[in-house]
């Protein structure tokens, strides 16, 4: 106990965060690391094509999961995501045929993903009901909206957004001509987050909030708008991952992001994040997001049938929340 | 009136002056007069459903009053909600304690009341300054304003929600039950952080049903019964035997 809790003042704050809550994904992180590096065929884990596959594909679970986090370290849930990320990537695309500049349609997008976080907050904190129904519900009816809308058809982006646009670039491009600009999002994003969450005075009302909310609102945090300001940052995210998803796929479907949400919880979960509130990392589940999505990459090149790879996930997500209250009991005690 | 010129040697900070509340049909306070000097420590007592609960939250702006008035430093005070009450400086110390488990000693002393620097981003190293002066003051030890909340003692974590309102320069605070889940040797250091709030010339609300608790800290009781003031005495002038008497007398027998 004594090492965790007298910090040596020496330490950055930063070192103290992973130090502390984000100690076990860390290892675990490191530990799959390992582990598919060395057990697969010529090591095809750490190749450059597949770890250049890994950079593009894992922001887009990575980026929502930072926002479910954050609204889960406040004391909520949001199943609703892969309904938005979809609504987004459908309303993106009606623009682009309709004739809409890009910059303004990701104007748009985004202040829409806002817009739909907003109403997920509201219905929670107004409606006076828990966001897991509230977002349960709205994950339907969105989804439910877009099949309609859309008659299950996908839509091609090709014929209205011709390939290699400076517009592209920003977001799936590459990084002097290497790194997949989804994942300087990625990290970019979380540096932003993290940093919002842990030293601006709103990060210190989300815990708070998520903590003891009697407490919070005795101390006047106004507890409604903190919860819906954290939605709206899902929302946010989620139209963000909305574009990336398009510009990469080329095409709108209107199952686009389904399976997402139960992921992203896990993902926060597997990075530290509790579901009672009150108790996570930014940098925890930035490394959780990636620990599911490496899991999965690392198991199927192991030639693990690639339908059974839910059986593993699925074990190793409770391994790894035993493993996690049974070191926070030992830390307390 | 008499009890007035007695306070008059040391300046009435709060008054209340008939107050009336009702649930529903429950008249739970019957037009209560109640008052508290500056840098007095007042014990108010009395049984369980007495109207003591319900007596400080229309003090501190979490219910409101159905008739009555309040003074405080003796001009009229509107305390519609918390807000009103703390920027007066009325603070309240919960029975329930208002503390975050798993935030650290210095965000929960400024949790809502952030120092901050450019764009809203928090002086953690004020904080940290403050918490720590604040914690001294009321002679509590720690050894980091890092340390979480749930690592503390009962009474340690009394004592960090004292510091918090001893920071923000209180000039009344409201203790509700604050020994009621404490160990013996817990509720003891407690005593003593509320006898160092008199040091810094605040005045204290004890509100208890643990005459042993708050007899030796209190210089004067107000016993509440059935939402009426049954008692208001001076030390000096009661005992424990006397008060628990007054309290299990009926109020009708008055």
């Amino acid at each position: 106990m004594g090492v965790i809790l007298t910090v040596s003042k020496k330490q950055s704050s930063l070192l103290k965060l992973v130090s502390f809550r984000a100690a076990n994904t860390v290892i675990v992180f490191v530990v799959l690391m390992l582990v598919f590096t060395f057990f697969t065929r010529n090591r095809v884990f750490l190749s450059s094509r597949n770890m250049g596959l890994l950079s593009k594909l894992a922001p887009d679970l990575g980026i929502i999961a930072l926002g479910i986090g954050i609204l889960m370290i406040c004391g909520e849930f949001d199943l609703s995501v892969a309904s938005i990320v979809a609504v987004c990537a459908y309303v993106f695309v009606l623009l682009l045929k309709g004739g809409t500049s890009l910059f303004l349609i990701a104007i748009i997008t985004l202040g829409l993903g806002a817009a739909l976080g907003l109403l997920n907050g509201l219905i929670t904190v107004k409606g006076g009901i828990p966001s897991f129904i509230a977002t349960l519900g709205m994950m339907m009816f969105w989804r439910g909206i877009l099949y309609v809308s859309s008659r299950m058809w996908p839509i091609g982006i090709r014929a209205y957004l011709p390939a290699g646009t400076s517009f592209e670039q920003i977001f799936v491009g590459r990084m002097g001509g290497v790194i997949p600009a989804q994942a300087v999002w990625f990290v970019g994003l979380a540096a932003i987050l993290g940093v919002l969450l842990h030293f601006h005075k709103f990060g210190n009302w989300v815990y708070a909030t998520g903590d003891n909310r009697e407490a919070a609102r005795a101390m006047g945090i106004n507890t409604d708008w903190v919860k819906i300001g954290c939605f709206m940052i899902v929302g946010i995210l989620c139209a963000f991952v909305a574009i990336l998803q398009l510009l990469r796929l080329g095409s709108f479907c209107c199952t686009q992001g389904q399976g997402f949400e139960l992921k992203a919880i896990a993902a926060s979960v597997v990075g530290g994040t509790f579901l009672t509130g009150g108790i996570g990392s930014v940098v925890g589940i930035f490394l959780g997001a990636l620990t599911i999505q490496i899991m999965e990459n690392g198991l199927i090149l192991m030639g693990i049938p690639v339908f059974g790879i839910g059986a593993f996930i699925g074990l190793a997500i409770i391994l790894f929340v035993i493993l996690n209250s049974y070191v926070e009991r030992k830390r307390i005690s | 009136m008499k009890a007035d010129s007695i306070g008059e040697s040391r300046g009435v900070l709060v008054k209340m002056v008939n107050i009336h509340k009702w649930f529903g049909k429950v008249h739970a306070l019957k037009g209560v007069d109640f008052e508290v000097k500056h840098s007095e420590i007042v014990g108010l007592v009395g049984d369980n459903g007495a109207g003591k609960s319900t007596l400080i939250k229309v003090l501190s702006g979490v219910y409101l009053a159905e008739e009555g008035e309040i003074f405080f430093e003796g001009r009229r005070a509107n305390i519609t909600s918390p807000g009103d009450a703390r920027k007066l400086g009325i603070e309240t110390v919960y029975q329930e304690q208002a503390l975050a488990p798993n935030m650290s000693i210095s965000r929960n002393i400024f949790m809502g009341r952030e120092p901050t620097k450019a764009l809203g981003f928090m002086d953690k190293k004020a904080m940290d300054k403050a918490s720590m002066e604040a914690l001294r003051n009321i002679r509590l030890d720690v050894a980091s304003p890092d340390l979480l909340i749930t690592v503390l003692s009962g009474g340690q974590r009394q004592g960090v929600a004292i510091a918090r309102v001893l920071h923000f320069e209180a000039k009344l605070v409201i203790m509700d039950e604050p020994t009621i889940a404490l160990s013996i040797k817990e509720a003891h250091q407690v005593l003593e952080f509320i006898k160092q709030l008199r040091e810094e010339n605040i005045s204290v609300i004890f509100i208890t049903h643990n005459l042993y608790h708050v007899f030796p800290v209190a210089e004067r009781f107000v016993i509440l019964g059935s939402g009426e003031k049954i008692a208001d005495v001076e030390k000096k002038d009661t005992s424990i035997d006397h008060l628990t008497e007054l309290i299990v007398r009926e109020p009708s027998r008055l």
